[in-house]
């Protein structure tokens, strides 16, 4: 019987019976990058929070220009003035975005500063023009501001604080430190997980125990007293860039445990595979093996956890510094500002000075779309 | 059975008497059923032969009610020691003019300033019916200060003159006395002061807990009991007057606790063998009870403000107003503004002690400390932070001090950028950085990290502006909010170069109060905490003060405790006040800012407005809480 079973001898060609159409060949030999972006593209809600994402980063680069005002100017005659409305119509006749100038009186009787928007008083807002002089990073000198007050009255859109600071300005510059301290501190956490968790689970036996038990050391310290005592340590006169690194450089070193543990037992179960057994066979180094070969195969899942993590860095900034244990006045952070709102009667007189609490809910929620979107977007034949 | 005229008459003046004194004097309502079941005596077998009647003319109070729970809200249980000063009974004790009276004690006579004799009253008892004599007093001094057990921290400080401790001699049953070699002018202002000395305990009922008195087998049950290492510890744990932890321990405040800790709700009862009575002969306190919640200080001022209170003002604050306002018609109460009794609302005290050489050379230097101060502009502060209700002074005593003048609270205090500029010119900081800040003799940029223990959002405030005013002068300040006690240790090692803390504790000073404050005598002055600690301790800790001005300041100190009459502590005291001005050793923004009293609007006999002080007022004390009543 075996001698009527035929083998073709010429070389298969797959084309020969299913011809693919340019569209399908684009398809099936798309390259993993090119997998990976069209199925996020179909996950809306991420490709939306990524792009309020960008946005933002953007806003913290281009601070000082969109900032109506510098982070420490103050007009102490407003103090906890209400947000301005903006109109566009003044007696029914169109004059273009403005408001109402504030007349501002004391009431002796309940203790508060009343403003009241004056209807003969019209600032008109303009947009790109000479406004408060600043420096751009702190080297060039320009007064270019997005939107300034025609005449030299504060306006105050999202309301002024108990200085008569403007609370937009501040939320505008406390997204610097509020956005970035979660990169600095994910990169150290994202680089260690790495390392650790790379070489526990490449090479396993006393390797994996000795960062496991690290890892259960680090994951058991408690928290908020750590802080306590790190903050009592920490010299008094470092300056506040210093202690903000230092602040992100220790949450970076506190939450690395996770992430090197998902890279662990990716690793467990990678090393097995046949490719890096060729590899192994080929003589290339542990160092090539997982840099080259294992860490790629779950980059994507790596870049999506770590956006995740991301939000709890925010948090972490955030929270600390509303318990006046992390960054402190005159640096201006969300969670400094949102110190500043603690009182009951912030709550129920001047509720503006909680809005930081808005900006930061919106970033925590979109680093959790954008990173829910990557993370299915990762494995692209799911 | 009546044989002669005259004893007729006597009992028919006996009956009568009874007769007008039930009718004068009606028991109190929540006695009234112990009083009858015969558990506890009529007001007037309680009371003292001559209690102390309270002047209600001059407190403008009037006759009142009795009944009611006051409500107060505190932030820890620890708090409980608050009771013992809003209630103010004291063997002496300050009245409205802060000068001091007899009040647990009948009279006191002062000889020499170095003899001190006190005459209790007959009659008197304590909370369990026990009368108050001489041995009370005997037992603090002989059975428990000199006792070798419990005596070992020492004679109390405000006992020692040069060191050296009176002798006390038992005059007879009700009279006793103090005597030390020199005059002891501090004495009497312990006795009168909010956390007072105490030099008497019920002895009747400490002597059960006391190795010398008590059954060895029933105390050394007692101790096992209550797991206290040894009888001193429980002796100790049960003797406490100034927290009324044990509510067995007999007391002469006007209400006795009856909940023992740990509870978050405290409930104390009148105690009905109180020495005060209203002008009526009736006894006071009016109220029958107070009860004390312990929540989170954070939610105090929102629990005020939906009339959780009866009478708070600890842990409410200026920025609360506008909120308390609000709720006052719908909770019937009213936000009263009282003045705050504190030299100065929020005060620099740059540290003498400095570790840091050239820091330190420079603060001592008087013209860096005048340019601290005229770099402030208090107006400001006032305005943004106070409503311009507050008054910019130094930090010194206030108007209402009859040792007040005009100097001490305005000299170097008004505000000034170019003084301020050419006095650091002037000290060698004269060289800048491009952006302005001036360069210390070494090089280092004049940047400056200001401490605070970070308590409270005024003081922030305050800084900010503070700092924005310190730019103007070429000085960049950074504010570091630590925690209390890290604070203070910092400062007291002098890792801290300027601390941030209230004012003068007691800025309604008489001639007779301890100048202590203006003179370093105590570690806990943040301003020369080496020196301070260095007196306080009888040489034995801390450095010797090397700097003339602070040695003024301590040499006029030892003189007032010298003074043998009141003239002369007053000459004292205006030296030691412009002395203190002059040399800037603390730098003060606005004292008489407002404290928010909440007072429910039934609530009658508290003062319209009062000063909220720790000393001398103790608070609420010397405004009398046995006289508030409810009016419903």
């Amino acid at each position: 019987m075996s001698d009527n079973h035929y083998v073709n001898d010429k070389p298969f060609d797959p084309k020969s019976i299913e011809v693919l159409t340019p569209e399908q060949e684009a398809i099936y030999l798309a390259p993993q990058r090119q997998l990976i972006w069209w199925k996020f593209k179909r996950h809306k809600l991420a490709v939306f929070s990524g792009a309020f994402l960008a946005l933002m980063y953007l806003m913290t680069v281009f601070a000082e220009f969109l900032a109506p005002y510098s982070v420490e100017s103050r007009n102490s005659d407003y103090t906890l003035a209400q947000p301005h409305d903006v109109n566009l119509f003044h007696n029914g006749e169109f004059i273009g975005p403005f408001v109402y100038g504030y007349d501002k009186e004391l009431d002796l009787e309940k203790m508060q500063r009343i403003y009241t928007p004056n209807r003969d008083r019209i600032i008109k807002l303009n947009f790109f023009c000479s406004g408060e002089p600043y420096k751009f990073w702190g080297l060039i000198e320009a007064d270019n501001h997005l939107m300034c007050a025609d005449i030299n009255e504060p306006v105050y859109l999202l309301g002024s604080d108990t200085l008569g600071r403007d609370m937009l300005s501040r939320i505008i510059y406390g997204a610097r430190i509020s956005l970035t301290i979660g990169l600095v501190g994910i990169a150290i956490s994202f680089s260690l997980g790495i390392i650790i968790g790379g070489l526990a689970g490449y090479y396993g036996g006393w390797v994996d125990v000795v960062a496991q038990r690290m890892i259960e050391v680090v994951q058991s310290l408690p928290t908020l007293p750590l802080w306590l005592t790190l903050v009592a340590i920490m010299p008094s006169n470092w300056s506040q860039v210093a202690v903000y690194f230092a602040i992100t450089i220790i949450l970076g070193l506190i939450d690395w445990t996770g992430l090197a543990r998902a890279v662990r037992s990716k690793l467990l179960s990678l090393r097995e595979e046949d490719y890096v057994l060729a590899a192994r066979l080929m003589g290339a180094s542990p160092k090539r093996i997982i840099g080259l070969h294992l860490v790629p195969g779950f980059m994507s899942h790596l870049i999506a956890s770590a956006t995740i993590t991301i939000p709890t860095m925010i948090l972490g900034e955030t929270a600390l510094s509303f318990l006046g244990l992390g960054l402190r006045a005159p640096t201006v952070s969300w969670g400094i500002l949102l110190n500043d709102a603690q009182n009951i009667g912030v709550v129920a007189l001047t509720p503006w000075l909680i809005y930081p609490v808005i900006p930061v809910i919106l970033i925590i929620l979109a680093f959790n779309f954008f990173g829910d979107g990557l993370r299915d977007a990762a494995d692209p034949y799911g | 059975m009546i044989k002669t005229m005259a004893e007729y008459f006597c009992a028919v003046l006996v009956a009568f008497l009874m007769i007008t004194s039930s009718v004068l004097s009606a028991e109190i309502p929540m006695l009234e059923k112990q009083v009858k079941a015969g558990t506890l005596p009529p007001m007037q077998e309680r009371l003292p032969k001559k209690p102390l009647m309270v002047d209600f003319k001059g407190d403008d109070k009037s006759l009142g009610k009795y009944g009611g729970d006051l409500r107060l809200l505190m932030g820890k249980a620890k708090d409980l020691g608050q009771i013992t000063v809003y209630t103010y009974a004291r063997l002496v004790g300050y009245d409205l003019d802060y000068k001091i009276q007899p009040d647990i004690a009948e009279a006191f006579v002062v000889g020499d300033g170095r003899d001190f004799t006190f005459k209790l009253r007959k009659g008197h008892r304590w909370s369990d019916g026990h009368p108050v004599t001489s041995e009370d007093f005997r037992y603090f001094w002989e059975d428990m200060i000199k006792n070798k057990v419990l005596g070992k921290k020492g004679v109390p400080e405000q006992m020692l003159v040069d060191g050296k401790e009176p002798t006390f001699r038992i005059i007879d049953e009700l009279t006793f006395k103090y005597t030390w070699e020199k005059p002891n002018p501090s004495f009497l202002p312990a006795l009168a002061a909010p956390s007072p000395l105490y030099i008497y305990r019920p002895a009747h009922y400490m002597k059960q807990f006391h190795a010398d008195y008590a059954d060895k087998e029933k105390l050394e049950a007692q101790v096992k009991k209550s797991k206290a290492r040894d009888w001193s510890a429980l002796h100790t744990r049960m003797q406490r007057q100034r927290r009324p932890e044990n509510p067995d321990l007999p007391t002469l405040q006007a209400w006795r606790n009856t909940t023992p800790p740990p509870s978050t709700r405290f409930i104390f009862e009148r105690n009905p063998y109180f020495h005060r009575i209203d002008p009526k002969g009736q006894q006071l306190p009016y109220i029958d009870r107070l009860v004390m919640s312990v929540v989170s200080k954070d939610v105090i001022a929102a629990k005020a403000g939906t009339g959780e209170a009866d009478l708070q003002a600890r842990y409410l604050q200026f920025s609360d107003v506008p909120y308390l306002k609000r709720g006052e018609k719908k909770n019937n109460y009213t936000t009263r503004l009282w003045s705050l009794g504190k030299g100065s609302q929020v005060a620099l005290f740059p540290n003498l002690n400095a570790n840091d050489e050239v820091w330190r050379k420079i603060i001592r230097n008087v013209r860096f400390r005048r340019a601290l101060s005229l770099g402030i502009n208090r107006k400001e502060i006032n305005e943004v932070i106070y409503f311009g209700l507050a008054y910019p002074s130094a930090n010194t005593v206030m108007p209402q001090s009859a040792l007040y003048k005009k100097d001490y609270s305005q000299m170097w205090a008004k505000y000034d950028k170019e003084k301020a500029n050419s006095l650091l010119d002037e000290i060698g900081l004269d060289k800048r950085d491009p952006d302005g800040t001036r360069l210390l003799p070494d090089g280092r940029r004049a940047e400056i990290t200001i401490e605070t223990a970070g308590e409270s959002a005024e003081e922030t405030d305050v800084l900010e502006l503070i700092t924005d005013h310190y730019r103007e002068i070429g000085l960049k300040i950074f504010v570091r909010s630590s925690q209390r006690d890290i604070f203070r240790r910092r400062a007291y090692s002098g890792d801290t170069l300027i601390s941030v803390f209230s004012g003068l504790n007691n800025a309604v000073a008489t001639s007779t109060m301890n100048p202590e404050e203006l003179a370093p005598t105590d570690q806990a002055q943040l301003q020369w905490p080496k020196w301070g600690q260095y007196a306080g301790t009888n040489t034995k800790a801390g450095e010797p003060i090397n700097l003339d001005s602070a040695m003024v300041q301590l040499q006029l100190f030892n003189q007032w405790m010298l003074a043998g009459n009141d003239e002369e502590r007053t000459r004292v005291w205006h030296n030691m006040l412009s002395g203190y001005a002059d040399q800037v050793f603390s730098i003060g923004t606005v004292n008489n800012s407002r404290q928010p009293v909440i007072i429910s609007n039934d609530l009658r006999n508290v003062p319209e407005n009062g000063i909220y002080a720790w000393e001398p007022t103790s608070y609420f004390g010397i405004y009398k809480p046995d006289t508030f009543w409810y009016d419903r």
